[in-house]
C-alpha cells in the first residue's frame, strides 16, 4: 500500500490527525496516478474501520426543483454507512444543484450512529476542479453550515481551479508523483509478487514512459504482460490506443497546413471525442506532440548568422546606417496637440489621450480600481 | 466563303439583331493589309485574327469597330476546321490563337488591353485610380446615339468610326478646350452636324492606309468625352482631369505614325497595363467560376436602350464581367427584353463573358459549335452589350434630320432594321392606350378575344375576374386536371353502383379512392380546378372551407341539418342513398369540395376524423384541398384519398397567361417583365395577378424595372432555411450586405446557422485573400475565423448557462459573421467525391454519440465499481485502463489455440471485473478509431459465439445484489432507475442487510433497457 511507501510522511500527519482529534475538511490535490484516492480510502478505513469498505454503489436520479422547472439529474455515487462518494462534475453545467441539493441534504442527514462514537459522515467529492464556478460557491456555504457533522474530502487535480474560498476552508494536501525510482520500486515488487522475470532496465522503462503516474505504470506494465511474456528487455511499451492517435494527429498538423487536412484533422478529433477522450486531455497531449514536432528542423539546411536587419539576411551598410541613423521613436506631436487653435481644455484631453492616461476602465484597473467591467467580451475571456 | 489570297471575307445574314445590320465577316490572313483594305472598301465587318500579327489587327479591330464588335474566340484557326455555315453564323469574330490562351503568364485581359492601349494611344490608359478612360466608350457612342443616328441607321458599324471622325472635327472646333491637340491630317471644319455626315461618309470611304487619321480618331476620344460631358451633363470633372494626361500621351504619341503605331502604343501602355491591378493580379480567366467583383464595377455608365431591343435573344452570363454584376447585367438584358438563362443550348445567341474564356461554358459553347452563338469578349460586354443597347436607342432629336440626309451608299442593307424600331417606337409612343400598340407590342397574345374586356373595367378582382373558365385554362398541372377529371367521371359508377352490386369488389379494388386529395402551394389553382372539373362534369359543387366550422358532427343527428355546418356535411354526405333511389338522372350530382383541410384547428375539433368517417360513408365524391401535404394532420387522412400533388406553373406558362390577363386590361407589359414577375410570386398565380392589377392602377406600361421595383420588398420576408442563409452569407456577394441583413440571416435560426458555418467554413476559399499562391493568406483567414467561432462558442455558454440573452448578438457576429465575413468566397470540396453544398453540421451528431458513449462507458463505469476492484473515475477509466482491459478481453481470444480455454479465461476475467456483455461491447466500440483496425479483427465469429455462449451459461449461477438505497430525505421520487449491481458469490449474498436479491438475467435485460432508453439521447450541449 502506498500508505507507506509513497507519502509517508502526510500518511503520518494524517493518521495522526484522524486517530487523535477531529479531522478537519480536506482537498487532497497532486496529478493523477500520485495515490490521491488510495491515501483517501486509506484515510476513510482509519476513520471508521472496515465498515469502510463495504460499499455498494447507486446510479440513481434525482429530481432537483431549479427554479421553475424541475430537472433530473443522474448521479453514481459509492457509499457506505458512514462516507458517501461522488462526482459531483459529471452532471455538467447543472452541477451547482447537485452541490446546491443533493449534497446539501447529504450533508444535513446526520448519520444515526447508536455508540455515537464518530459523529460524523464523509463526502468525498472528487474532480472539484472541473466543478462550475456556481457550484463551487454553493459548496463553500455548504462546508460550513454542517461542518460540525459532515467533512468533505475533495479530491483534484490542480488546486489553482479550486477557489480560494474552498482552498481555505480545507487542510490542503499536496500528493506528489511518485518519482521515477519509486515507480520502478514498485514496479519491481509487483513483479516479485506476481512471480515475474524483470529485464533490467525493463521496469525504468516503463517508469520513463508512464510520465510519473503509478497508476499509468502498473497498468502499461500489465499490459506488456498481457502482450508478450517472459518480458525482452528490447520489448515496446505499448502507448495507449488513443495516444497513438493523438500522436498521428499531431504529425498530420505537422505535415501540411491547409484546408483540407484541417479538415481530415477535425474528423479525426471528432473521432477521439466520440470515444470519450476528454478534450482538456487531448489538447495536452496534443500540444505535447506538437511541441516536439515544431523542434524538428524543417529544412535541411546549414544554420548560418543572418544580418536582421535586412529581409535578405546578408549584410550591407545602407540597412545598418538607416538603423543607426533613423530614431525609432516618433516624435511627440506637441504641435499638433498644443497649437491648435482649440480650448485649453480640449487640447489638455487630447495630450492626455495621446500619452494614454486617459482614465478609462483598463488604465483605472491599473491603477488598482476596483470596478465592474461592462465589456461583455473582456468578461468572458476572464472566464 | 471565298479565298482571296490570304484573306477571306465571309457574308453571313441574316443578321439577328434588329437594331443592328447584316454583318460581313472578315478573315485578315496572315496581316495583309491589302486584304484588309480591300475587305473594309467592301463593307466587311468583321475579323478573324490569327496568331501572326494578332496585335496589329485587333489593334485594327478594335479602333474602328471596337464598339460594335463581337470577338469569337477559336482555338486553332484553319478555316477548314472552322466550318462556318453562313446561314446561320450570325457573327463577326475575332479568333485569339490558342497560345493566348493557354498560356498563363499572359492574361487575355492584359493582352487585351496592351493592343488595346497600342492601338488607342491613351485613351485605354488606366491607372487603377482613374476610371475616367474606360468611360470614354459608352459617352462616346452615346453621343454618336445623339447625334449621328440617321447615319447609324444605315450602318451600325461604322457609326463609332464616323462617330470619332466627327468628333475629332468638333475637338477641333473648341481649341480652347484642347490646345494641345494638334491634328496636321484633320483639315475638315467644324461642321454643325449636317456636315458631319458627309465627312463621315467620306471618311468611311478613307483608307485604312491613313493610319494617322485613325489614330488622331482614336486620340480625340477624350474630348467627345469632354464633349459629352458638357452635352450631358455626365462625369464632367473626372474627365477633364484625365483629359490632360491623355492628352499628353497622345502628343507624345502622334508623331509615331503607321509604322510606329505598335512599338508608340507599347511605350506608353506597358506600365498602365501592368498597374491595372487586374493583369498581374488575378488569375485571370483560367479560374472558372470563382466570381469577382467586376473590376470596373459602376465605372461604366449603364446604357438605356430601346425596350425591346434585344427581344427574341438569349444570353448566357460566365464569369465576371467587367463592369456589371452578373445580376446587373441579367437585369439590364431582361431590361431590354432579352432573355437569361443559365446555360448554354443551341437557343443562345449571346455568350458574355469577360474572364471565363476557356472557362466551361465557353468549352460547352465550342462543343456546340460557333454557328449557334458568339462569344462576347472583355471588349464586346463593354462595347457589345452595351452598345447593342444603346444602339437600339432611337435618339429623340434624329428624326428631322433623318428627312435631311441623304441616304449612304456604303451601308446601304441595314437601314431596314433602326428605322423599324424607330416605327415601333413611334407606336409605343402615340398608342399607348391603343390595342393596336398591345398587338404589336406583346407576344403570344390573343388580343383579339380579348379585346372587349378592356371595356369592361369593372370592381372584380382580376384574380376572380380570369379565373379559369374551363380545365384547360387552368396553366400547368394539366395532366393532374386530367386526372381528377377522369376520377370524378368515373366515381360513380366505380362507387356507387359496384356498391349496389357487389360490395366485395370495391374493398378489393384498393387504387380506387372515394376522394382526392389535391395539394399544392397556394395560388396554383387547386380550388379552381377542383371546381371547374366538377363544373364540366355537371356536378353540384358545395364547398366547404376555413370559414365554415368544420368540428365533429353531433351525434345526434337527428338535431338537423340546421345545426352545424358539420351535421349539414353528414347529411349531404349520407343522403345520397335517397337519391340512388329516386331517378338518378334528374336527381342533380353533386362533390363535396373540402377546402383547406389542413387548416382545420382547434375549432374544428374531430374534423379530420369526421371527415374521414365521412369519406368512409360518403355517396359522393369528396374533394379535399390542401396546402401541405406532409402535414403531420393530414397523416391519417392521407391513406383514405387519391393523392394529386400540385405543381407550380413554369414561369413561362404564367407569363403566358399573365400576357392575357394584360392584353385584356390595356396594359403594356413585355413577357420578360412578367416572367419576372412570375418568378418572383414564386408560382402563385393569384398573388401575381393582383400585383398585376394593383400596378395596373398607377400604370399603363408596365417595365421590367417597375416589376422589379414592386416585388423587391416582397421577396425580403420569405422564410430562409439556415442553409440558404449560410450559403448566402458565403456566397460571393456577401460582402455587399448590409449588417442588418447579416444579423437577419444568422439570427434565423441561432443555433443551426453557427454550426452550419463552423461546419462549412473551411471549404471556401476566400474572395478576399485574392490572389494566394500558397494558400497561406486563406489559413490564416481560417484562423481567423477558427477564433472568433471560439469567441462564439465562448458567448454561447454565458447566452445558455447563464441567460445572458441580450448578448445573443454578440454571439451571431462572432459565430456567424465574422467567419463568414471573412471566408465568404467559392467553395471548393476537400474529399473526393464530396458534393459541393454546404454540409449539415456533423458536429450534432458526433456529440449525440459521444453523448450516448458516455453513457455507456457510465454504465461500464458503475460495473466496474460494483466490483469493488477498483474505484477510479469514469474518465480515469478510460484514458487509462481502457487499452489494458481490451487487451485482456479480446487477446486470449486471439492468442490461445484452444477456444474453450480462451473463452474459459475471458468470462472469468470478466466475473472478476463484473463486466457485462453490454460492456464488453462498449469496451470494444470505444477503442474504435476511424482508420484504425478494429480491436476484434482476427477473432473468428465461432469463437465470439463460443464466448456469449459462456458468459450466459456463467450468469445463471452468478448472484447479483442490487443494493436498495438509503433514502434520503429531499428526494421526493423514488429514483426510478437502479444499476447497483454488486457480484458477490452467492452464499455470502446476504451479508448485507435490506438488500432485495434479484436474478442476474433480470439485471441483465434492465441493463438492456436502460441502454436502449439511453441511446441517442441529444443533448443541447
Amino acid at each position: 500500500m502506498l500508505w507507506d511507501e509513497n507519502a509517508p510522511s502526510i500518511a503520518q500527519n494524517l493518521k495522526k490527525l484522524v486517530t487523535e482529534q477531529d479531522c478537519p475538511h480536506l482537498l487532497f490535490y497532486g496529478p493523477p496516478g500520485s495515490g490521491k484516492k488510495t491515501l483517501i480510502m486509506a484515510l476513510l478505513r482509519q476513520m471508521f474501520g472496515a465498515t469502510a469498505e463495504k460499499v455498494k454503489v447507486e446510479n440513481k436520479t434525482w429530481k432537483v426543483d431549479a427554479g421553475s422547472r424541475s430537472i433530473d439529474i443522474e448521479l453514481t455515487t459509492l457509499s457506505s454507512t458512514n462516507h458517501v462518494e461522488l462526482n459531483p462534475s459529471d452532471a455538467g453545467f447543472q452541477d451547482r444543484y447537485i452541490v446546491q441539493e443533493i449534497i446539501k441534504e447529504m450533508a444535513k442527514n446526520r448519520p444515526i450512529d447508536t455508540k455515537g462514537k464518530k459523529g460524523f459522515k464523509v463526502l468525498v467529492l472528487n474532480e472539484v476542479d472541473k466543478l462550475s464556478r456556481e457550484a463551487q460557491h454553493s459548496l463553500r456555504r455548504t462546508m460550513e453550515k454542517y461542518s460540525s457533522y459532515c467533512r468533505l474530502i475533495l479530491c483534484c487535480n490542480s488546486s489553482s481551479k479550486v477557489t480560494e474560498a474552498i482552498r481555505s476552508r480545507c487542510l490542503n494536501v499536496r500528493i506528489n508523483a511518485p518519482t521515477e525510482e519509486e515507480t520502478v520500486k514498485v514496479l519491481e515488487l509487483i513483479g516479485k509478487k506476481e512471480g515475474l522475470q524483470l529485464p533490467s532496465g525493463f521496469a525504468a522503462r516503463i517508469a520513463e514512459k508512464s510520465n510519473r503516474s503509478l497508476r499509468r505504470a502498473i497498468l502499461s506494465f500489465e499490459t506488456c504482460r498481457v502482450q508478450q511474456y517472459p518480458f525482452t528487455s528490447k520489448q515496446v511499451i505499448p502507448p495507449m490506443d488513443w495516444e497513438e492517435y493523438v500522436a498521428e494527429i499531431a504529425s498530420d498538423i505537422m505535415k501540411e497546413q491547409s484546408p483540407k487536412r484541417l479538415f481530415q484533422v477535425r474528423g479525426k478529433l471528432y473521432e477521439l471525442l466520440v470515444n470519450c477522450i476528454p478534450p482538456e486531455i487531448i489538447l495536452k497531449v496534443l500540444a505535447f506532440f506538437s511541441l516536439l514536432h515544431s523542434h524538428i528542423p524543417q529544412r535541411e539546411a546549414i544554420d548560418k548568422l543572418t544580418w536582421k536587419l535586412n529581409h535578405k539576411g546578408t549584410f550591407d551598410c545602407r540597412s545598418f546606417y538607416h538603423a543607426l541613423h533613423i530614431p525609432k521613436e516618433e516624435r511627440f506631436p506637441w504641435k499638433s496637440i498644443w497649437a491648435v487653435k482649440a480650448p485649453r481644455r480640449v487640447a489638455f484631453f487630447v495630450w492626455t489621450v495621446t500619452w494614454g492616461r486617459i482614465l478609462t476602465c483598463d488604465n483605472l484597473k491599473k491603477r488598482g480600481y476596483v470596478m465592474q467591467s461592462w465589456c461583455c467580451i473582456r468578461m468572458l475571456r476572464r472566464l | 466563303m471565298k479565298e482571296t489570297g490570304d484573306a477571306i471575307s465571309v457574308t453571313f445574314s441574316p443578321w439577328p439583331l434588329p437594331a443592328l445590320s447584316p454583318l460581313s465577316f472578315v478573315e485578315a490572313l496572315g496581316g495583309g493589309a491589302a486584304a484588309w483594305r480591300g475587305s473594309r472598301g467592301g463593307g466587311a465587318d468583321g475579323v478573324i485574327c490569327l496568331n501572326s500579327n494578332i496585335n496589329k489587327r485587333l489593334t485594327q479591330v478594335e479602333e474602328r469597330w471596337c464598339p460594335h464588335l463581337c470577338f469569337l474566340v477559336l482555338q486553332r484557326l484553319r478555316f477548314n476546321d472552322f466550318a462556318i455555315q453562313p446561314r446561320t453564323f450570325r457573327s463577326i469574330a475575332v479568333l485569339l490563337p490558342n497560345s493566348i490562351m493557354s498560356d498563363k503568364q499572359t492574361d487575355i485581359r492584359k493582352w487585351f488591353m496592351k493592343s488595346h492601349d497600342k492601338g488607342n494611344g491613351n485613351v485605354k490608359e488606366s491607372k487603377p485610380a482613374n476610371p475616367a478612360p474606360t468611360k470614354s466608350q459608352p459617352e462616346k457612342s452615346v453621343n454618336e446615339s445623339q447625334e449621328n443616328s440617321g447615319r447609324r441607321k444605315t450602318s451600325k458599324y461604322f457609326a463609332t468610326d464616323k462617330q470619332k471622325l466627327k468628333d475629332e472635327k468638333e475637338t477641333q472646333e473648341l481649341p480652347a478646350k484642347r490646345k494641345n491637340q494638334k491634328d496636321k491630317d484633320e483639315s475638315l471644319k467644324p461642321p454643325p452636324s449636317k456636315k458631319v455626315h458627309k465627312v463621315d461618309d467620306d471618311d468611311d470611304g478613307d483608307d485604312f492606309v491613313l493610319s494617322s487619321s485613325r489614330k488622331n480618331s482614336v486620340d480625340v476620344t477624350p474630348s467627345k468625352k469632354l464633349k459629352s460631358g458638357s452635352g450631358r451633363g455626365i462625369a464632367q470633372k473626372p474627365v477633364e482631369i484625365e483629359e490632360g494626361d491623355e492628352d499628353e500621351g497622345e502628343d507624345k504619341e502622334t508623331p509615331l505614325k503607321s509604322g510606329g503605331r505598335g512599338r508608340g502604343g507599347r511605350g506608353s501602355s506597358a506600365a498602365p497595363a501592368g498597374g491595372r491591378g487586374r493583369g498581374g493580379g488575378r488569375g485571370g480567366f483560367m479560374n472558372f467560376g470563382e466570381r469577382k467583383d467586376p473590376p470596373h464595377k459602376g465605372e461604366k455608365e449603364v446604357p438605356e436602350g430601346a425596350p425591346d431591343c434585344l427581344a427574341g435573344l438569349t444570353f448566357v452570363i460566365s464569369g465576371t464581367l467587367d463592369s456589371l454584376e452578373r445580376e446587373e447585367a441579367e437585369d439590364l438584358i431582361k431590361r431590354h427584353g432579352g432573355r437569361v438563362t443559365g446555360s448554354i443550348s443551341k437557343k443562345t445567341n449571346y455568350l458574355l463573358c469577360d474572364e471565363d474564356i476557356g472557362g466551361r461554358k465557353s468549352a460547352k459553347a465550342k462543343e456546340l459549335g460557333f454557328t449557334y452563338f458568339y462569344i462576347v469578349l472583355p471588349f464586346s460586354l463593354r462595347n457589345g452589350l452595351f452598345d447593342m443597347i444603346r444602339a437600339s436607342k432611337p435618339a429623340k432629336a434624329p428624326v428631322r434630320e433623318e428627312s435631311k440626309r441623304p441616304v449612304d451608299k456604303v451601308a446601304s442593307q441595314p437601314k431596314k432594321s433602326p428605322q423599324k424600331l424607330e416605327a415601333k417606337k413611334d407606336k409605343i409612343g402615340n398608342s399607348l392606350a391603343t390595342n393596336v400598340a398591345n398587338k404589336g407590342l406583346t407576344t403570344g397574345a390573343s388580343p383579339a378575344k380579348r379585346k372587349t374586356q378592356t371595356v369592361e373595367k369593372n370592381a372584380l378582382t382580376w384574380p376572380e375576374k380570369y379565373r379559369p373558365k374551363v380545365p384547360s385554362d387552368i396553366i400547368g398541372n394539366q395532366s393532374l386536371v386530367k386526372q381528377l377529371h377522369d376520377w370524378l367521371a368515373h366515381w360513380n359508377e366505380q362507387f356507387l353502383d359496384s356498391g349496389n352490386k357487389k360490395k366485395g369488389k370495391r374493398q378489393n379494388d384498393s387504387g380506387a379512392k372515394k376522394a382526392v386529395l389535391l395539394s399544392g402551394t397556394p395560388g396554383i389553382g387547386k380550388t379552381t380546378s377542383a371546381k371547374l372539373v366538377s363544373q364540366m362534369l355537371s356536378f353540384q359543387a358545395i364547398e366547404v372551407n376555413a370559414s365554415d366550422s368544420r368540428g365533429k358532427a353531433d351525434a345526434k343527428i337527428e338535431k338537423g341539418i340546421g345545426g352545424s355546418n358539420a351535421n349539414s356535411v353528414k347529411e349531404l354526405v349520407s343522403n345520397e342513398a335517397l337519391s340512388v333511389n329516386m331517378d338518378r338522372s334528374k336527381h342533380p350530382k353533386t362533390v363535396l369540395i373540402m377546402d383547406e383541410v389542413d387548416g382545420m384547428s382547434a375549432g374544428d375539433r374531430g374534423g379530420i376524423a369526421d371527415l374521414i368517417a365521412s369519406i368512409k360513408i360518403s355517396k359522393i365524391p369528396i374533394i379535399c384541398i390542401c396546402n401541405d401535404r406532409y402535414s403531420q394532420k393530414l397523416k391519417s387522412l392521407v391513406n383514405y384519398c387519391l393523392l394529386l400533388s400540385f405543381r407550380k406553373p413554369t414561369k413561362q406558362q404564367m407569363a403566358k397567361r399573365l400576357m392575357q390577363v394584360a392584353n385584356a386590361e390595356g396594359l403594356q407589359v413585355n413577357e420578360i417583365a412578367l416572367e419576372e414577375l412570375a418568378e418572383r410570386v414564386n408560382g402563385d398565380m393569384r398573388m401575381a395577378l393582383n400585383q398585376l392589377q394593383y400596378m395596373s392602377l398607377s400604370m399603363s406600361v408596365i417595365k421590367y424595372d417597375d416589376i422589379r421595383q414592386r416585388l423587391l420588398n416582397s421577396a425580403k420576408d420569405e422564410d430562409i432555411s439556415p442553409f440558404t442563409a449560410v450559403d448566402k452569407l458565403f456566397s460571393f456577394n456577401a460582402g455587399k450586405l448590409r449588417m442588418d441583413e447579416r444579423i437577419d440571416l444568422s439570427m434565423s435560426d441561432p443555433d443551426l446557422v453557427p454550426l452550419l458555418i463552423q461546419e462549412n467554413y473551411i471549404n471556401y476559399r476566400p474572395s478576399s485573400a485574392g490572389k494566394d499562391d500558397n494558400g497561406i493568406k486563406r489559413m490564416s483567414l481560417i484562423a481567423r475565423a477558427a477564433e472568433s467561432i471560439g469567441d462564439g462558442d465562448i458567448i454561447n455558454v454565458q447566452i445558455r448557462r447563464y441567460r445572458q440573452w441580450q448578448l445573443s448578438q454578440s454571439s451571431s457576429l462572432a459565430s456567424s459573421i465574422i467567419p463568414a465575413a471573412l471566408l465568404h468566397g467559392q467553395r471548393e470540396t476537400l474529399e473526393q467525391g464530396e458534393r459541393n453544398f454546404n454540409r449539415f453540421g456533423g458536429w450534432l451528431g458526433k456529440n449525440s454519440t459521444m453523448g450516448k458513449n458516455l453513457r455507456l462507458l457510465e454504465d461500464f463505469h458503475v460495473h466496474l465499481l460494483a466490483s469493488r476492484e477498483s474505484s477510479s473515475g469514469r474518465q480515469t477509466l478510460r484514458v487509462e485502463y481502457l487499452t489494458l482491459l481490451l487487451k485482456r478481453l479480446t487477446g486470449p481470444l486471439r492468442v490461445l489455440p484452444k477456444v474453450d480455454e480462451a473463452v474459459q479465461k475471458v468470462v472469468e476475467f470478466m466475473n472478476i471485473y463484473s463486466i457485462s456483455q453490454e460492456d464488453f461491447d462498449t469496451i470494444v466500440e470505444l477503442s474504435k478509431f476511424k482508420g484504425h483496425p478494429n480491436p476484434l479483427d482476427g477473432i473468428q465469429p465461432a469463437v465470439k459465439a463460443a464466448l456469449t455462449k459462456a458468459y450466459k451459461e456463467g450468469s445463471k449461477t452468478r448472484m447479483v445484489r442490487a443494493a436498495d438505497l438509503v433514502t434520503l430525505p429531499g428526494v421526493k421520487k423514488a429514483p426510478k432507475k437502479r444499476i447497483a449491481a454488486i457480484l458477490e458469490p452467492s452464499d455470502d449474498g446476504l451479508a448485507d442487510g435490506g438488500g432485495t436479491l434479484a436474478e442476474s438475467e433480470e439485471d441483465n435485460s434492465s441493463d438492456t433497457d436502460e441502454l436502449g432508453k439511453l441511446l441517442y439521447t441529444q443533448c443541447k450541449f
